[in-house]
């Protein structure tokens, strides 16, 4: 794939990008070019609304029985964790904290447990705690059994692949009418939108697990008489059970992820509720206070199932009966113990008020000090930052530059002088034999002059078209122009290009912040020791949380949107760098350091290129979390896919919002397509190396 | 089969019941009238106070807690049969849909006298020196500017799923200002407040009965006054009349009147009005009082009103 840029296809990218040219310069006598005119446009959400009408017609008496009986578990987890006194809860959770983690992950749990009684927030823990406890084992139990499916059949795994990937990008709100009308109305909705969630990793994990069993084991299962049922279960899941329990894990992240969402769509006094009632009020304390209980929560149970599922397998099995269940009958002793001590001791049952306080005060008035004090100087830098990259990118540098802006009014000198400057880059680069790097000067050039609202969209198409077969041949290509057509013939593209500039410009900083701060991370085990509670905390905090103090010092607007996205979008990036720097071979580090490498010459000659497809997958996933942040960044004033979607929903319009949700499904999965195409280049080069 | 999206605290109280008033009719049945209860506090109390009228009639009262959008599916569904206090002003169309289908039933007024328009800050008028009349704002739009705004002032809407009521005004005056979607009531709030505290130009789309006004003194842009109701999209710049004002709506679901009778006769009567509610709003919100304390105290001093309405 790794092709050299020969004089052929440097014309073609030159007659590419003149026709760009040509076209927005036509733009103002032409409108058709500018918005694609709405008569060609099909009526799709007429379509979607008729669908659904249908489904509901036909299948709503199915899913209200189904939702009936869904109800009954979430009732009943809520009603026994609703009556557990604290102190029983606790002993329990600190032993499983144990027996998964040790003495320092049993501190942790008993830390985070009293974390929540202190703040008083031990019943909406609780509520919030019974989604979680119910979803994850159905949604768990639904990607085994897709997941068992793929694994049989090659055909449903192509099936389930790209569905899997769609059911983790259109966002909850994009199918939230649907699931109303279909389920009814409560926390089973929240449920349900939960499960469809937080099943996928699963179902992947799965298949992946159930494959990479090795055949040896197979065979000596066959060998010693194994029916075909006991070889599945007792055989291939055993041995796989490492993997699916990775699954597990990543299920019950992604469930503790739906718990805000649940609540909006109308859930129990939970903490979620917390969290969104208080932010409805701009209290950024309280939010606060509420918002760390969720990321506590998902940290202690990410680090027992993750400690559960990593746990060595215990190669002599104590025998019996009491044996076998030494650790639950120990856990079942002790919650007796506790819960006879609260009947003697009320205090025990439940947290006593007086022993509760509430820090959002101090938080409120620190965090206004803080705004007024910073608020002058990041008001600079959002500008600049504004003028120069954000404002350039959307509307080009021909409508952003001006007295207020840059200082200057822009004549027709000013651009031939923009153009000459872009011009001799681009020569200069072309002339020590970079094409490559000529190609980028002139798009980026191009693109900034006139900004990507302003490319015509014929003109983006072509290039669109054009880089994607350059990046990946002629599959990519064809891949690009069917994403195109379908942002083009939906009536989508306006707000997707809008999604695009938002998200991409996010994501780039995401990526080259947290490739820098990962591999920063990999070089230092002391700073990534501070990294890691830091990251945590940010994929687990409802993203919300922070955007109160962003707004306070950015205003709404994009800016504060650009910012949300990074902050939620930078951690898959460091984890990836780190962790793919941490794993290059040993033998390779000796070698060169045996032939006189220094420390920089190491690491940007050898560690970098080789953890290169780790680092790769970090920008992966940065594209992913910054697509799925579009439907927050609309509740800071965006205007794009996600802001659609809650118009959909405010018009009780199905078609609308869903039509949104899988424009953005399309750009993650054409996005994906990309980064694979980049990967695959860069495998081959690697390889060419070796 | 029963829900249990009660707010714990609430079914506590509410199930606290006091002696029922020995009605012919009421309850004509014992499943629960579920009444959707909302973000915001002002909805909070009247949902309550409504439930403790309904519950002294002797029905079953289940509070549920529903977001502004997903209730009025639910009501159209039948899910949830009353909402006492629904603002008609920032209208979607699932509501006029709705009400026009006939899935949803307009019981009447609260009474509550909502307002909406612009609000600013009161340094602003130092800026600005012709505030609160609309006509100030041509000339100063660049005291309320941002760099990002230029050379038009800036001026934060209602979120973009609120409808474009502002926006059309603007246009239709021909004001110099750029509106901002707001994104969200606390993207706006965070803003109000941090602007206040820097004590930074702002003006915002904004409504009345908030907590804000009990917390941060704030002014209304002032608009000509007009017969009738106020054409929003077809004003002009000399005889703006800026918003039609709201009212504050009692919905239930179409079978609700059939199911229970007794109980949509009281709800038709059913009003409370703006003094009390900011009263209590402000207990509330900034006193820490709880919903249910107050709801209590009304039900003890206005039980000469609601008697005459379960009667």
């Amino acid at each position: 794939m790794a092709r050299k840029t020969d004089g052929r296809t440097l014309l073609i990218w030159c007659l590419v990008l003149a026709s760009v040219l040509v076209l927005a310069l036509l733009q103002p006598r032409v409108p058709d070019l500018k918005a694609y005119p709405s008569a060609w446009t099909l009526p799709v959400v007429d379509w979607l609304n008729i669908g659904m009408d249908w489904v509901v017609g036909v299948f709503k008496p199915v899913f209200r029985a189904l939702s009936a009986v869904m109800d009954y578990p979430l009732v009943w987890t809520s009603a026994f964790l609703g009556w557990l006194p604290w102190s029983v809860g606790t002993v329990i959770a600190v032993m499983i904290g144990y027996r998964a983690g040790g003495w320092p992950l049993a501190t942790f749990t008993l830390g985070t447990l009293v974390y929540i009684l202190l703040m008083g927030l031990w019943p909406e823990t609780m509520n919030s705690l019974a989604l979680v406890a119910v979803s994850v084992p159905l949604a768990v139990a639904l990607g085994f059994g897709l997941g068992v499916w793929g694994f049989q059949s090659p055909r449903a795994e192509r099936l389930l692949t790209p569905l899997m990937d769609i059911t983790q990008t259109v966002p909850a709100f994009a199918y939230l009418l649907p699931i109303l009308i279909l389920f009814g109305f409560g926390p089973v909705v929240g449920l349900i939108a939960g499960i469809i969630f937080a099943f996928p990793p699963m179902v992947k994990n799965t298949i992946v697990g159930l494959r990479e069993v090795p055949a040896d084991i197979i065979e000596s299962g066959l060998m010693s008489g194994a029916t075909r049922w006991q070889l599945f279960f007792l055989v291939r899941c055993r041995a796989g059970l490492r993997q699916i329990l990775l699954g597990v894990n990543q299920t019950t992240m992604a469930a503790l992820n739906m718990i805000i969402v649940a609540s909006i769509i109308g859930g129990s006094e939970d903490i979620g509720w917390r969290v969104l009632s208080t932010l409805r009020k701009a209290e950024f304390g309280e939010s606060l206070v509420a918002g760390i209980v969720i990321a506590l929560m998902a940290m202690v149970l990410d680090r027992i199932t993750h400690g559960l599922a990593t746990r060595a397998p215990d190669m002599s099995p104590p025998q019996g009966f009491v044996g076998r269940h030494r650790f639950a009958l120990a856990v079942l002793g002790m919650a007796v113990l506790v819960h006879l001590a609260t009947l003697a001791l009320p205090a025990l049952r439940s947290w006593p008020a007086a022993w509760t306080f509430d820090p959002a005060g101090p938080l409120n008035t620190g965090i206004e000090a803080f705004v007024l004090w910073a608020k002058p100087v990041l008001d600079a830098v959002k500008n600049f930052i504004i003028f120069t990259l954000v404002l350039p990118l959307k509307i080009g540098l021909l409508n952003v530059v001006g007295p207020f802006t840059w200082g200057f009014t822009a004549t027709v000198w000013h651009a031939a002088a923009y153009a000459a400057l872009v011009a001799v880059g681009a020569g200069y680069a072309l002339s020590r034999g970079r094409a490559g790097l000529a190609v980028a000067i002139a798009s980026l050039g191009l693109i900034m002059f006139f900004g990507l609202t302003n490319l015509t969209w014929p003109g983006a198409t072509l290039l669109l078209i054009w880089f994607g077969y350059r990046s990946g041949g002629t599959r990519l290509a064809l891949w690009t122009a069917a994403a195109v057509a379908f942002m083009l013939l939906t009536g989508s593209y306006e707000k997707a290009v809008l999604s695009v500039q938002l998200c991409g410009l996010a994501v780039l900083a995401s990526f080259l912040i947290g490739t820098g701060l990962g591999i920063a991370a990999a070089e230092s085990d002391g700073f990534s020791r501070i990294l890691r509670p830091i990251n945590d905390t940010l994929q687990t905090m409802p993203v919300f949380v922070l955007l109160i103090p962003v707004i306070m010092i950015f205003k709404i607007g994009e800016f504060s949107a650009l910012l949300a996205i990074i902050a939620y979008a930078v951690v898959a990036p460091i984890r990836y760098a780190e962790y793919g720097l941490r794993n290059v071979p040993k033998d390779v580090i000796e070698a060169a350091t045996s032939m006189g490498a220094t420390r920089s010459q190491l690491l940007w000659r050898v560690k970098v290129p080789l953890a290169m497809p780790n680092i790769m997958l970090g920008l992966n996933q940065a594209i992913m979390f910054g697509i799925s942040m579009l439907v927050i960044t609309a509740l800071v004033g965006t205007d794009e896919l996600g802001q659609v979607i809650y118009i959909g929903l405010s018009k009780g319009n199905f078609g609308i919002g869903f039509l949104a949700g899988i424009a953005m499904a399309v750009i993650a999965l054409l996005a994906d397509q990309f980064c694979r195409a980049w990967q695959r280049r860069i495998d081959a080069k690697l390889e060419g190396a070796a | 089969m029963t829900r249990k999206t009660r707010l714990g605290l609430l079914a506590a109280t509410l199930a606290f019941g006091a002696p029922h008033f020995a009605l012919a009719e009421a309850p004509e049945s014992p499943d629960p009238i579920k009444i959707a209860v909302n973000e915001w506090t002002g909805q909070v109390l009247s949902a309550t106070i409504v439930g403790e009228v309904l519950k002294k009639m002797g029905y079953n009262v289940e509070l549920v807690i529903a977001g502004a959008l997903p209730q009025l599916a639910a009501i159209e569904q039948g899910e949830l049969d009353l909402n006492p206090e629904v603002w008609d002003n920032s209208v979607t169309e699932a509501y006029t849909n709705g009400l026009a289908s006939g899935a949803i039933i307009a019981a009447g007024p609260l009474g509550l006298e909502p307002r909406e328009g612009w609000i600013y800050p009161p340094y602003m008028e130092e800026l600005c020196p012709g505030l609160p009349n609309y006509l100030a704002l041509y000339d100063c739009a660049m005291a309320f500017g941002t760099a990002e705004t230029f050379p038009n002032g800036r001026l934060v809407g209602y979120p973009a799923d609120w409808g474009t009521r502002d926006i059309d005004v603007v246009k239709a005056i021909g004001l110099p200002f750029n509106v901002v979607p707001g994104g969200s009531e606390g993207a706006m709030l965070a803003e109000l407040k941090s602007a206040i505290a820097a004590k930074e130009p702002i003006l915002m789309m904004f409504w009345e009965p908030h907590w804000i006004f009990a917390e941060t003194e704030l002014k209304f842009v002032e608009w000509n006054a007009v017969e009738g109701e106020c054409i929003e999209e077809t004003q002009v710049k000399e005889t703006a009349c800026g918003f039609a004002q709201a009212e504050a709506q009692k919905i239930h679901s179409d079978d609700f009147a059939a199911k229970f009778p007794a109980a949509a006769a009281m709800v038709a009567k059913f009003t409370l009005n703006n003094a009390d509610h900011n009263a209590m709003i402000l207990e509330v919100d900034q006193k820490g009082r709880t919903v249910e304390e107050l709801a209590a105290e009304w039900m003890v001093k206005n039980e000469p009103v609601w008697t005459t309405w379960i009667k």
